[in-house]
């Protein structure tokens, strides 16, 4: 089977609070192909934190919303009414996560993050707004796979 | 009955006192079953999905103090790095989704013949358990007994390992630092298990005992518990009434699975997984390929392959990165292994590497060298003459290797066990592959499968002298019971106003 081709549309830019939220969703904009496993209307948060004392308020920098629509992927300021979940970033993240080159690179450095979180170096952490079984329905166990952020532990 | 007021922890491979901890006494150990019974009730005030999302937060928390936690995994439970890892990623992943287990424990409406749903069966916790964890595990263990009774709605006192038990304490304090609602209704005991064990099995207010143990010491437990019933016996009446419960028991205990490897797979890649398997943890975890039982027509290759992959093996300093057997947990273990492999010499057995120990002469810093026994088939059927390493678990790193004709020689060889926790298969043949899940005598069933998973289906239990109650489990529903409830009030009413 052919790989599906998806497209990314960037939504009201302008409307974000920080610069490094506008140079993320452009970032992941050029790899709509990260979210492929995801259902079509499948949407979830991208919060961005200053560090984990802030992540624990839970007071974001800054927050978008990336939707799952049926030609590829929709990236609008703010969060949504229901989200599925939140992705939690640290700003320190986000700096290295978009000088990557590829999504290979991007994937093992989110997942690095997430398995080897510290509040110098960078950390990314997810809280879930629906059931495990429902997001595994909605394919967001593979996207986390392929996001590098549940590691494959063939390494061992 | 132990007068010991604090507790000094060691430092596995050095020897070094890592913290001094207070301990519990009889007193102290009755007050907190008292206090955490009493605030039982805390978690009842939230349903399963808030308790879940609450252990996914404090899994969060856990993660982010994942460097700490794995540098005490590694000091007090020897545990090579590496390795630590995965000790602590199974236990965060579990409770990261913990609310995964629902399926096991949502309210089923059942539907007569006459397509009535008038019944439900609806799943309530038991009430207060109390654990006891081993030592090969600091955390992932005794963390899983704890969450999983918060999960249900249980309170829960857990007896970590006294030689390890700091990482526990500091995961506690880590659910007293985020103010995880109702932690009175959860508890630590730091006792040994000797007098601990009398006091759970004692009072009235402990539902369930639930244990990680040797099955030996498990059954002993059942014991002690018979002659306490026994002391409470009340003949006033004229007959003899017990006048004190019945009490869940659920013991997890050892394990000696069979590892079958056939002639049809790439020898040098199961060897690999093959010696990951068998020697994680210095070979100190119940589930572990034990009895290695491998096909005729590659018998000697694959045996050159695994010498090879085991004596790569490098032992000695847990925090070396590149190690991968860590010190032994403790003298006994080390003698056990010095046991097994003299008697097997008994047999006549070959020695293909290993059989050296390095001994400090201290409590520290012990090593037994990877080990790989051949012990004949034909040794194996009759368990009253087997060797003691066939019969009984090598909780340490001694594994054993053993020719099989054929398929059913394999899977009668595998089955020749006391126990039946997991067994692994290595095979290509799709037909074959089904009689093997049909006829291995083993609760885990894995084809196939690279060891060290860390997946959230990774069930535990075991059959025969591995488990009680026997089969595959979850945590979560052995620590409730169904409640039948026949409802016919719609049906009903109107006749009995």
């Amino acid at each position: 089977m052919m790989e599906e081709k998806l497209t990314s549309q960037l939504i009201n830019l302008k409307a974000y609070r920080t610069e490094i939220a506008r140079k993320y969703t452009t970032f992941l904009s050029k790899y709509p192909e990260i979210f492929s496993d995801l259902c079509i209307g499948s949407n979830f948060d991208f919060a961005l934190y200053e560090s984990i004392s802030d992540y624990d308020k839970h007071s974001p920098v800054d927050i978008f919303n990336v939707y799952r629509s049926s030609q590829g992927i929709e990236i609008k300021p703010g969060g949504a009414q229901n989200p599925d979940l939140e992705l939690a970033l640290s700003i320190k993240a986000i700096k290295e996560l978009i000088q990557t080159k590829n999504k290979i690179d991007y994937a093992q450095l989110l997942g690095s993050f997430y398995n080897n979180p510290d509040e110098e170096n960078g950390w990314i952490d997810f809280e879930l707004h629906k059931r495990t079984q429902r997001l595994i329905n909605m394919g967001y166990g593979k996207f986390a796979q392929t996001a590098g952020i549940l590691e494959d532990d063939d390494g061992i | 009955m132990s007068k010991v007021q604090e507790l000094k922890v060691k430092n596995k491979y050095t020897g070094e006192i890592i913290g001094t901890v207070p301990a519990d006494t009889p007193e102290t150990v009755r007050d907190k079953i008292k206090r955490v019974h009493k605030n039982q009730f805390l978690l009842k005030e939230m349903d399963f999905f808030e308790r879940a999302q609450l252990l996914s937060k404090f899994s969060s928390k856990l993660r982010f103090k994942k460097k700490q936690l794995k540098d005490l995994v590694v000091a007090e439970g020897g545990l090579p790095i590496k390795y630590s890892e995965w000790e602590l990623n199974i236990v965060m992943n579990g409770f990261k989704f913990c609310d995964w287990y629902y399926q096991f424990l949502e309210e089923k409406p059942l539907t007569s013949i006459e397509g009535e749903q008038l019944v439900r069966i609806r799943y309530i916790p038991h009430g207060l358990a109390a654990c006891i964890s081993p030592r090969n595990t600091p955390i992932s263990l005794p963390l899983y007994q704890l969450g999983a009774n918060y999960l249900v709605g249980n309170g829960a006192i857990v007896k970590p390992s006294t030689a390890c038990p700091l990482t526990m304490l500091e995961a506690y304090a880590l659910m007293e630092e985020m103010e995880l609602p109702a932690i009175n209704a959860l508890d630590l005991v730091i006792a040994p298990g000797e007098w601990a064990v009398d006091e759970f099995l004692k009072s009235p207010l402990i539902k369930t005992l639930m244990t990680i143990t040797a099955s030996h010491t498990a059954k002993d437990i059942l014991v002690r518990y018979g002659r306490f019933l026994k002391k409470t016996v009340d003949k006033s009446m004229g007959v003899a009434m017990y006048t004190q419960p019945f009490k869940n028991f659920f013991f997890e205990c050892a394990g000696n699975d069979a590892g079958i490897v056939m002639d049809d797979v790439n020898l040098e890649q199961v060897a690999k997984w093959n010696v990951m398997a068998s020697f994680t943890n210095s070979g100190q975890q119940c589930f572990s390929m034990k009895r290695i039982i491998v096909h005729q027509d590659i018998y000697d290759e694959y045996v050159e392959c695994l010498v090879k992959e085991i004596e790569q093996l490098k032992y000695g300093d847990p925090t070396d990165p590149d190690v991968d057997i860590g010190p032994l947990g403790s003298r006994r273990i080390l003698m056990m292994m010095e046991v097994m492999v003299e008697d097997v010499k008994k047999y006549g057995s070959k020695i293909f590497t290993g059989a050296e120990k390095i001994d400090t002469g201290e409590d520290y810093g012990l090593f037994y060298k990877p080990t790989l026994v051949e012990i004949k088939p034909e040794l194996c059927e009759d368990l009253t003459k087997a060797p003691f390493l066939w019969r009984e678990e090598a909780f340490g790193p001694v594994r054993s290797v053993t020719k099989a004709k054929n398929m059913k020689d394999a899977i009668k060889l595998a089955n020749a066990s006391n126990y039946g926790m997991r067994a692994v298969v290595y095979s290509t043949n799709l037909n074959d592959i089904e009689t093997f899940k049909n006829e291995l005598e083993a609760a885990n069933i894995y084809i196939n499968a690279r060891p060290m998973l860390v997946d959230i289906t990774v069930s535990l239990g075991g059959i025969k002298d591995s488990a009680y109650p026997p089969g595959c489990k979850y945590y979560p529903q052995e620590l409730v019971y169904g409640k039948y409830i026949y409802d016919g009030t719609l049906l009903n009413l109107e006749k009995i106003k």
